[in-house]
């Protein structure tokens, strides 16, 4: 393997693709280059050349969670989301770039079976071990997004900047198809740069785990109120962040036989998320 | 491909193939052997160092991407605090995770002289303990931090 | 004098009888209390090795030209090796050796569960070792494995012959109760997850073999490599001196100390096997799952009739059965009891002792139905399990050789009442709830057991013992049983352990034996130089000897008086005294057994499924402590693993390959600090006077057994739901609510059940 360094984002967007992989804080790649589940060539190290820090509204995609769990100026559902996630020294090295990339913690997919997400034909979880899955868009795999940052950024309206382009962090996500298996919708040779992110009036993250601290979400919820509408964005229950246009829209789940309590999880924390961002009454 | 690393102060030159992480290097190739490998894959803590007093998982830290930021063992905390403190504590069971506990827990000290039971948690939760020490831990962080143990 | 006898040996309620040759027990138990040392706190006299980073593990350990092996494991849960070819492995740079099917007893071309050894190569570095694996050319035939327990059950398919124990006649029990109370209750496997991953180093030294090894019994591990590579038993020399923790997977040698030790000999260099995080979640073992259908009678007063349990265990394809029935059998006074245990075999990675195989998940089975029997009988749980208490033992009427059960209830008893004001914290969907959970577990070690002591002429002492500290403190204990017979202070004492070559047999760090059985010798050793000393003093300075005592680094005049120490033994210089001690016998016609309660504090989200553990109050009596800051950290740990398989841990298994799919740490959910309650906890520390000149049994196990039935209680407590499952999940949690919700919805028939 080797290690290229480029001295700007665009020669970095320009070094990828045919065999060379992007490098950030490495939490994600680091693991899956030796579990033979990501190969490359070549690692282009981004740490130097993508953006850094909080400036008004724009967070650099290199800021680490570490750095935004503190950050007084972001949004509070994503601040508590980088606090929830994952354990303090993953915290610290993880970007936010990284974090809105990382793949399913499918254990089927993460033990590389030939699943659905690696371009197999079937979901092993919906008849095996599923009890951490999806309950929504999977129809085809069952695997379940663990990013809560990008749980926030949903209901916040997050928009990304790429190195080339501008659009939603709706459109970063795609559900898996037969033709296409990547549920991230990044071009090869593009970097994720910034991301902008409104303020609004209130958020909140809340985050069911299996303990206390240092785990990947059952069900996640965030909840952003911009002027009388409120914005909701889950994770853990799709294979991709999946936003909610309202607490109906739990209705609408189609949970697995192991997946049902999931449902009830989430109907009580967006209920909470929604009755934490909501205007006092008679304001 | 050569590395120049700043370890504990001292520095070193050596040479390593992409990919090789900055617990190997520490492991096998400088004979630091505090820093434990456990999991092997980020997920435990026991390999946990710092880079510029932020605490880090070695294993999964490729050693080129160290760069010139300063690497902290639990080689260079031996004389911290800490270590008594754990020893006192009785925060020792079988020892395994316990150069990482310390690793993250002077980082904890020195961005926070004197954090709350919420705040050790907090910054602790990434370093597993399997044999349960984790009370005294939160005493032995306590005892340095003077605060004199917590609510 | 040496003493031949037939003992009955106990490691973890396995019983086998033995002669060993004991030597008697000549000293007196000490007073009860905290003597100068023992009973008193000492820090780890280890504590500053490990806490600097300093102490070597085995995993630390780089030899001259050492090589490393890396293994080729079943990927399939049943299967057969059709072909294999290890030279494309084999001739790659780097490479130095490769082992496979038929080479060796512990690689085999017929796997039978997933992660069993099949082949092996050794290379230059482990990154060679596993690229090499890569290279191996083999063909499977994939069989279809047995995985489901129905299936297993229909096709008797045992590891042992079912195990049934009746006493007294279990249709009159149900017949005479009033109150009869029946339920399934399943628990999980558990993975032990020590932080140090099992390995070996081997090294041979012309017909000696030197094996490093993270283990819990050296003496274990070379008589198993003596026979597999037919050496003189002390040809093999096993060495563990700093050890990662073990929970009961680290009993014997395993497929990678032969892969080292069969690579070594064949490279003529040391080779390190080491299994990474998954191969040792595969591979070393598991605390097997459990189906247990319970039935308990007993009259309106509560006192118990009858006892009927059945356990289903699901061992895996290897192991033996654990005494899960031991708690229903022993715990509580009754005449009538049956049990069943089946050992289920199954293409699964076998178990392995897990702290207190068996009675950890029948306790949890036996004290949530007895607190469901309290709840029927609208009895108080704690005077329910006061009115079964058993003055002897159930299974014989021998007497216990020490029980203060009752006394750890005492004690409990304010804990418990804090139910009342725990209730009160009811806040919105969180519910509050208190519940207990008795403990009774083995402990008592027993012989054989030696250690020799070592006074050098400048006063400091060395014991040396060939025993394990496997990070439960046993070297700070042997240094303050020494020092407190030599009259030193602790810190004058060095504790030897952990290599076959520098001292004599030790008991197997496991069962909660290393104490009780370490102890005593060590004692014996230390009263063998005190008494030297004694002597040699007498004919010095011209007294009688049994004037003299050892106390403060001093030989003490009874007419007043004193020498230091040094002054007798610096006559030496170089010389030295030497002390020889072992472990007697246990008290013959009596059951050794430990004992406590746990009062567990809950608060439960019942719209979202979480528990939180606040509050653990424990007392255990296991005779004599002693280290008191040694023992409260084993309670805790106890305790904080036992939360781990009460609420988030379990290994899952994918059922149609049989593939362990929680085999790395984000998978697989430890505790973490955040997770740890408030815990309190006491000791009675009344020594058993019947038991060594200790009096001390071990505390390794007792408090992980109680913790999962005394949350499950305090859950019933807080909610009114039967949680019967572990680990008690979000899913598990809320299904339990929804039940109690519809059992309020269909009220139950007044009157108890038909017995």
């Amino acid at each position: 393997m080797e290690l290229l360094r480029p001295d700007s984002a665009e020669a970095a967007a320009a070094a990828l693709g045919n065999g060379s992989v992007a490098l950030a804080g490495g939490t994600e790649l680091v693991p899956l280059l030796r579990d033979g589940i990501v190969r490359a060539e070549k690692l282009v190290e981004l740490r130097d050349v993508v953006p850094r820090g909080v400036d008004g509204t724009r967070i650099g995609a290199g800021t680490t969670l570490a750095e935004l769990e503190v950050d007084p100026d972001i949004p509070q559902a994503l601040r508590e989301a980088c606090s929830l996630a994952a354990s303090p020294q993953l915290r610290s090295m993880s970007t936010l770039g990284g974090n809105l990339l990382q793949a399913t913690r499918c254990w089927y997919w993460r033990l590389n079976f030939p699943c659905y997400l690696h371009g197999g034909d079937t979901c092993h979880a919906k008849a095996g071990q599923h009890r951490e899955h999806a309950i929504f868009g999977n129809e085809r795999c069952a695997s379940a997004h663990p990013s809560d940052p990008a749980a926030a950024l949903l209901a916040l309206g997050a928009r990304l900047r790429t190195t080339s382009r501008e659009f939603s962090l709706v459109d970063l996500y795609r559900l898996p198809t037969d033709e296409e298996r990547n549920v991230t919708a990044l071009e090869p040779g593009e970097v994720i740069l910034e991301l902008d992110v409104p303020r609004p009036e209130a958020s909140v993250y809340l985050k069911a785990m299996e303990r206390r601290k240092w785990s990947f979400a059952i069900v996640g919820v965030a909840a952003a109120r911009f002027a009388d509408s409120i914005r909701l964005g889950l994770a853990g229950v799709a294979p991709i962040p999946w936003a909610l246009s309202s607490v109906a829209d739990l209705e609408q789940a189609t949970p697995l036989l192991g997946t049902a309590y999931k449902v009830q999880i989430a109907r009580a924390l967006v209920r909470r998320a929604v009755e934490a961002v909501s205007a006092p009454a008679g304001a | 491909m050569v590395v120049e690393l700043t370890i504990n102060g001292n520095a070193y030159e050596l040479e390593a193939p992409v990919g090789r992480t900055l617990a190997e290097v520490l492991r096998l190739d400088l004979g630091l052997t505090g820093t434990k490998i456990a999991c092997g894959e980020g997920h435990c803590g026991a390999c946990t160092v710092q880079l510029d007093g932020v605490p880090v998982l070695s294993c999964i830290t490729l050693v080129h991407t160290v760069g010139d930021r300063e690497v902290t063992t639990i080689e260079g905390l031996r004389e911290h605090p800490l270590v008594e403190a754990f020893v006192e504590a009785d925060a020792t069971q079988c020892g395994f995770c316990t150069p990482g506990q310390i690793v993250t827990a002077s980082a904890l000290l020195a961005a926070n002289a004197s954090p709350s039971d919420d705040e050790i948690r907090h910054a602790m939760a990434g370093n597993l303990c399997r044999c349960g020490t984790y009370p005294k831990i939160e005493r032995a962080i306590h005892t340095v931090a003077g605060d004199g143990g917590g609510s | 004098m040496a003493r031949l006898i037939k003992t009955e040996k106990e490691v973890e309620g396995r019983y086998s009888e033995q002669w060993v040759v004991v030597e008697e027990d000549a000293l007196e138990q000490w007073p009860e209390g905290p003597l100068r040392t023992v009973g008193r706190p000492a820090t780890r006299v280890d504590g500053l090795a490990r806490a600097r980073g300093e102490a070597r593990y085995t995993q630390d350990i780089q030899l001259p030209g050492m090589l490393h092996a890396a293994v080729l494991r079943s990927p399939h849960a049943r299967a057969r090796v059709k072909q294999i070819d290890l030279t494309p492995a084999s001739e790659l740079a780097g490479v130095r050796g490769a082992v496979g099917p038929g080479e060796l007893d512990v690689l085999t071309d017929e796997p039978n569960y997933e992660g069993e050894a099949v082949a092996a190569v050794v290379a230059d570095t482990a990154d060679h070792a596993r690229a090499a694996l890569e290279e191996i050319s083999i063909e499977w035939e994939v069989l279809e494995p047995l995985l489901d327990v129905d299936q297993a059950l229909a096709r008797e398919s045992f590891l042992s012959d079912p195990k049934l124990y009746e006493r007294g006649d279990i249709e009159r029990g149900f017949a005479e109760a009033d109150v009869v109370v029946e339920a399934e209750y399943r628990t999980q496997s558990v993975l032990h997850n020590a932080l140090e991953t099992h390995q070996t180093i081997c090294e041979w030294e012309g017909e000696t073999v030197n094996v490093y090894t993270s283990t819990q019994w050296l003496w274990g591990v070379r008589d198993e490599v003596a026979a597999a590579f037919d050496l003189p038993k002390d040809k093999v020399r096993v060495i563990c001196r700093f050890m990662g923790g073990g929970f009961g997977a680290k009993g014997s040698a395993g497929d990678y100390t032969m892969i080292a030790a069969e690579l070594a000999r064949r490279t003529g260099r040391p080779v390190h096997c080491r299994l990474d995080r998954r191969e040792e979640n595969v591979n070393s073992g598991n605390r097997n799952p459990t189906i247990q259908k319970l039935r308990l009678g007993a009259r309106s007063d509560g006192i118990l009739t009858a006892l009927s349990a059945d356990y289903v265990c699901l061992l895996g394809w290897d192991g033996w059965l654990p005494p899960t029935a031991g708690p229903v059998q022993m715990l509580y006074a009754c005449d009538n009891v049956r049990t069943v245990e089946y050992g289920v075999r199954l293409n699964s990675p076998p178990m392995d002792a897990f702290r207190a195989p068996g009675f950890v998940e029948g306790t949890f089975g036996l004290e949530c139905a007895l607190d469901e029997l309290a709840a029927k009988l609208d009895l108080d749980p704690l005077e329910l399990r006061r009115r079964n208490h058993a003055d002897h033992d159930p299974l014989d009427e021998r007497p216990f050789s020490g029980k203060q059960l009752m006394e750890c209830y005492r004690r409990a008893e304010p804990h418990w009442e804090r139910r009342h004001e725990v209730h009160a914290r009811a806040d919105g969907p969180w519910k509050h709830g208190v519940g207990i959970a008795t403990q009774l577990w083995y402990g008592g070690g027993g012989p054989p057991s030696y250690a020799w002591v070592r006074l050098a002429g400048d006063g400091t002492a060395t014991v040396l013992t060939a025993m394990q500290d496997i990070g439960t403190g046993t070297r700070t204990a042997m240094a303050q049983i020494a020092a407190e017979e030599l009259g030193l202070p602790v810190e004058r004492v060095t504790v030897e352990l952990g290599d076959t070559a520098h001292g004599p047999y030790a008991v197997v760090s496991g069962g909660s034996s290393t104490t009780p059985s370490m102890g005593p010798a060590v004692r014996a050793a230390a009263g063998d130089v005190a008494r030297q000393i004694r002597e040699i003093a007498a004919q010095r300075f011209d007294v009688e000897e049994r004037v003299l005592s050892l106390a403060e680094g001093k030989v003490i005049n009874a007419d007043g008086g004193s020498w230091l120490l040094e002054e007798i033994t610096g006559l030496l210089e170089d010389g030295q005294i030497l002390g020889k001690g072992a472990r007697g016998p246990n008290p013959a016609g009596m059951r050794v057994m430990t004992y406590g309660i746990q009062v567990a504090e809950v608060a439960v989200d019942v719209e979202t499924g979480e528990v939180v553990v606040e509050r653990i109050y424990a007392v255990h009596d296991i005779g004599r402590v002693i280290n008191p800051l040694g023992a409260e950290s084993q309670i805790e740990g106890g305790i904080i693993q036992a939360i781990g398989h009460s609420l988030s841990e379990q290994r899952l298994l994918d059922p149609r390959s049989g593939k362990v799919l929680t085999r790395t740490l984000d998978a697989y959910k430890l505790p973490t600090i955040a997770d740890v309650p408030e815990i309190v906890s006491e000791l009675v520390d009344v020594p058993d006077a019947h038991l060594t000149n200790l009096g001390s049994k071990g505390l390794g196990e007792p408090p992980i057994v109680p913790t999962a039935a005394a949350i499950a209680n305090a859950i019933r407590d807080a909610t009114g739901a039967d949680v019967r499952s572990l680990p008690i999940t979000r899913e598990e949690m809320l299904g339990a609510l929804h039940e109690a919700d519809e059992r309020r919805r269909v009220p139950e028939r007044v009157g108890a059940a038909p017995a």
